[in-house]
């Protein structure tokens, strides 16, 4: 009944809130508290802010929080608030040279210029389930800080994560490793070998902002890094993956050159004095990607290098996007018989795109479904003659003509 | 943290800045690409589409539309499905009200804004009345390419063979046009356009309409327009009718019934063994012919307005 | 620049001798630098690739006319560049050298319009109703998912036709005149043998009755009876209709039976022009003579 409806929706939705408030408010377990996202689901963390594109890991964790632990959903907290912010005005581009490292692995050379520095990294640890008691873990932890007790070795194994990005005291006390901190890059060593494509070109200067100009196919590689570093991680994992061993083949034999995790300044202009003042720093995960060419069009005596780098600690989504950096420039100089990669990077790996239309499935879609009816029930059971007139090509069935034009 | 329950106790005339849901810049933005849109009919306008804190698919295309076009005092009715409170509806009825001073209406004969998904209403829309439709895909070639830089030459060039030839097969095949919503309409005689998926029975009021049309995609980033005045022709040949879906069996209302006018859009309710009733999709054209009818008392109206 | 089109006319055109297509110096260079990367390629050198940059030089220096009715062969072994001429006069690569003229397609004024300048939606056009293409891979001329009628539908379409019947019964009449069954009409291509994908072809080729058509090998890779009802067919058409077309074929049995006058291709280059029956008598280039030796075997 229309008018019952009219009231009911709106009463359905309020007791639908209701019951999530309920669990969130009365859930017997202690409250989780912002801080304890950030120090301890950092990971989760990292990626909404990747996803969501905004850097603020206060309300990233309000919004994981909030969406209880579903990272799509809070990265759609955090951009629908983005939206309401308004666009002061563009970052200076900075130079990831002046990164400073919390990790770096050079996995091409055994001792590359500049440390190979682990950092904090589950890598090399067994994948066991820890099921000691949890006071028997801070016990652990106590003994394990007041034996260490060196700043300089709290600051590497520090992943930078209980802070903003900024550096803190801890890391300013290892500031004596300066040049740990600020590695030199593989690719200018390669570069100096000789070995390298030098595809470095002018026409795309500054970065694009896709959240004004929608990034569409013949977009500039800014765009499509952008687009890749706020994609959804599992979407560029499953892509590159698909690359590798499916039917696109676009990425043949990578080794990675950089893998890096660390801070970078972020400077703005500054309104009265006019130069560029540093106004906060952001952690970023930095790849470079090695690629053989191989190609008939490529320059066999030398290596392609492809670039990630997204916010946060997030070395799956920055390699993934580094080989499929590559894979694009690669299927886009086939030029009209370019595949359709670019289209894939581009309209289908946002998390908000594709879960919120695939979500949108639920919404009542009647009156849509009553037009499919319609049509199954107007069909034709027998497929019209070759030689069908006119009037036998009219539909039969319980529609009428409706004079348009 | 504010909640959307807070922000429905704020009395809806406040006139002070509400919780806003878009920045000014955005909106201006938004203006211009319908600005644009409306003077190249049908053309697709990619827009730099803001994430809505309703998920993309769920009317964040319309939603962008409605919140940058509608003014202070302005009337502003929501509906989906042809009905204003169903749940989706609900929810955007109450984000719009709690980002904007706008009042809003289940009437469309006095909205200045109207934001639907999938119909259009049956009342007649009049001069100086906005459309806004919610689009979940806006490529209506996308059926027969895929290709996005194809698809920008076969609309650059009103290159529409393969959807002639679309069209040719599915009578060939099935001996009627099975195309059911969203039916592919060529606007001002150059751009063929998806009409989101409204039923073919609303294509006819959108040619030559007195009101404005604008199409939000918000996942797909484009905005697409019919504005007033403009030819809008479904997609068919001389020899075989457009149809629309028609009225096969009386509705429970008792004023619509088969072969009379005014028609309308009709639902099916199926019941648990097999019976079908029939309901008007329009609520509240229903209602409002019901009660002109005597069908239906002033109460019931009275307790629609306190919920809106 | 957009062609201004004149109504098209049969036979004689503007009073003048008639010619339906016109190449001049039709060059096409795959890879790095201009008209200087020809140097030492061709017949004399034996090769195709450019010694100073590296290019691969498709076609160069390729000129000649057909006039309306007349159907001339371009023969050459594969890789001898006669596809890439083709290609460029089609439309479906670009060209880098020489013009492309095409009766009735002038320009403001009047004068001829040259293909090669045109914006490719303007070269796209001339697709529809007067200029067809019959490749040697059905799939590159029709979309096999779609039914024989649906395939002719499309130029029909394109050209403005919106009345289903007629456009049934167009296509119905152009597979009877390429002898397609009817009663499979409505079956998608892919379900079609070699020979009636490329009878399909040619009813689509001819749906818009086009000044030319470009027969791309029509008939490389079908059994040798099927290719022989498919060349008899495609004589028959030509003749009937006086399309002007051009063959290309490595095979000089295509050739003889379709064509009366060719023109001999070796690394990009015309080594030999003439009557074919002349030509296949009497070959003058040694390149001429070594495939015509070979044909006859």
């Amino acid at each position: 009944m229309g008018y019952a409806a009219a009231k009911g929706g709106f009463d359905a939705i309020r007791s639908a809130e209701e019951l999530v408030r309920r669990h969130r408010l009365e859930a017997r377990s202690s409250w989780l508290e912002i801080d304890q996202i950030i120090e301890r689901l950092g990971y989760a963390v990292d990626r909404v802010m990747g996803e969501g594109a905004l850097w603020d890991p206060e309300s990233s964790a309000i919004a994981f929080r909030q969406a209880e632990g579903d990272v799509v959903e809070a990265a759609h907290l955090v951009r629908a608030y983005r939206s309401t912010l308004p666009r002061l005005g563009y970052a200076e581009l900075v130079d990831a040279d002046e990164i400073d490292v919390l990790r770096r692995i050079v996995p091409a050379f055994r001792e590359p210029p500049g440390p190979q520095l682990l950092g904090r990294t589950p890598d090399y640890t067994g994948r066991l389930l820890e099921r000691s008691p949890e006071d028997e873990s801070r016990r652990q932890a106590a003994l394990a800080a007041a034996e260490a007790g060196d700043a300089a070795a709290a600051a590497l194994a520090d992943d930078g994560r209980a802070t903003d990005g900024s550096p803190t005291d801890a890391d300013t006390a290892g500031s004596g490793l300066e040049p740990a901190r600020v590695p030199g890059r593989l690719m200018d060593v390669l570069r100096s070998m000789d070995l390298l494509v030098d595809r470095r070109r002018d026409d795309d200067p500054a970065a694009a902002d896709i959240s004004r100009v929608p990034a569409r196919p013949g977009a500039p590689r800014s765009a499509r890094l952008s687009a890749m570093a706020r994609a959804e991680t599992g979407a560029l994992v499953q892509l590159w993956y698909r690359n590798i061993l499916g039917p696109d083949r676009n990425i043949h034999e990578v080794t990675l050159g950089e893998v890096r995790h660390g801070r970078l300044p972020v400077r703005a202009e500054h309104p009265h004095l006019g130069r560029p003042v540093t106004v906060g720093h952001v952690r970023v995960t930095e790849v470079e990607a090695i690629e053989d060419l191989d190609g008939n069009d490529e320059d066999r005596s030398r290596f392609d290098v492809g670039y990630g780098l997204c916010l946060g600690h997030n070395e799956k989504k920055a390699i993934a996007m580094a080989n499929l950096d590559i894979a694009l420039h690669r299927d886009l100089a086939l030029g009209d018989d370019a595949g359709p990669l670019e289209q894939s990077v581009l309209m289908t790996t946002d998390g908000l795109d594709a879960s919120g239309f695939l979500e949108h499935l639920k919404l009542p879609h009647y009156v849509t479904f009553r037009s499919m009816v319609e049509r199954k029930r107007a069909m034709a059971p027998a497929p019209v003659e070759p030689e069908a007139t006119a009037t036998e090509a009219k539909a039969v069935g319980a529609s009428s003509e409706v004079p348009v034009g | 943290m504010t909640t959307i329950e807070d922000l429905l106790q704020q009395p809806a005339t406040v006139e002070e800045r509400k919780t806003p849901i878009l920045d000014e810049s955005s909106k201006r933005e938004i203006r211009r690409a319908c600005l644009t849109a409306v003077a190249v009919p049908g053309y697709q306008v990619p827009f730099g589409s803001r994430e809505m804190p309703v998920a993309r698919g769920w009317g964040s295309g319309g939603l962008q539309i409605t919140l940058a076009v509608v003014g202070r005092d302005d009337v502003v009715k929501v509906y989906d499905q042809g009905e204003d409170g169903g749940v989706n509806a609900a929810n955007l009825r109450r984000l719009i009200r709690s980002a904007e001073p706008v009042t809003t209406t289940t009437d469309p004969r006095e909205a200045d804004v109207i934001q639907t998904r999938h119909r259009v209403p049956e009342d007649v829309l009049v001069d100086g009345q906005i459309l806004v439709l919610q689009v979940p895909v806006p490529e209506p070639l996308r059926g027969v390419e895929r290709d996005m830089t194809e698809l920008r030459r076969m609309h650059a060039e009103a290159d529409y063979a393969k959807m002639w030839v679309s069209l040719y097969e599915d009578i060939v095949r099935n001996g009627i046009i099975t195309q059911t919503t969203g039916y592919p309409c060529l606007v001002g005689g150059r751009y063929v356009i998806a009409t989101t998926p409204i039923p073919r029975w609303d294509v006819p009021p959108l040619h030559q309409a007195r009101f404005l049309s604008l199409f939000g995609a918000g996942r797909e980033k484009r905005i697409y327009a019919i504005p007033p005045h403009t030819d809008v022709e479904p997609l068919t040949f001389e020899d075989v009718p457009f149809q629309v879906e028609e009225v096969v069996e009386p509705c429970r209302c008792g004023l619509i019934q088969p072969d009379e006018e005014p028609g309308a859009y009709l639902v099916e309710l199926p019941g648990q063994t097999g019976e079908t009733v029939w309901a008007c999709s329009d609520t509240d054209w229903c209602a409002r012919r019901r009660l002109e009818a005597g069908l239906l008392g002033e109460d019931a109206i009275d307790a629609l307005e306190v919920d809106l | 620049m957009s062609p201004h089109t004149q109504p098209r006319q049969r036979g004689m055109i503007g009073g003048t001798a008639a010619t339906a297509l016109a190449v001049e110096r039709l060059g096409k260079i795959y890879g790095p630098g201009g008209p200087e990367a020809v140097e030492g390629t061709g017949p004399e050198f034996a090769r195709s690739v450019s010694p100073s940059t590296g290019a691969v030089i498709g076609c160069w220096d390729v000129s000649f006319a057909v006039a309306p009715g007349e159907a001339l062969g371009i023969i050459g072994e594969s890789g001898s560049g006669k596809s890439t001429v083709m290609r460029c006069i089609a439309g479906d690569q670009s060209a880098s050298a020489g013009s492309v003229n095409l009766a009735g397609v002038d320009r403001p004024g009047g004068t001829p319009a040259d293909l090669l300048q045109l914006a490719p939606s303007d070269r796209r056009a001339l697709r529809i109703d007067r200029l067809s293409v019959v490749y040697q891979d059905p799939a590159e001329g029709l979309d096999l998912r779609v039914s024989a009628g649906g395939n002719i539908a499309e130029p029909l379409t394109a050209a403005g036709w919106r009345h289903f019947g007629r456009i049934r019964q167009r296509a119905a009449d152009l597979l009877s005149r390429t002898e397609v069954p009817l009663d499979r009409m409505d079956d998608p291509v892919l379900t079609y043998s070699g020979g009636m994908r490329q009878r399909v072809q040619l009813a689509k080729a001819l749906a818009n009755d086009p000044q030319v058509v470009l027969l791309d090998e029509p008939t490389t890779g079908l059994d040798a009876s099927v290719a022989a009802g498919v060349l008899d067919l495609i004589r028959d058409l030509l003749e009937e209709t006086g399309i002007a077309a051009v063959v290309v074929s490595h095979d000089f049995s295509v050739i003889e039976m379709l064509t009366r006058r060719c023109l001999v291709m070796h690394h990009g280059r015309v080594v030999e022009e003439g009557l074919t029956d002349q030509l296949l008598e009497d070959p003058q280039h040694p390149y001429s003579q070594r495939l015509v030796g070979a044909a006859r075997g």
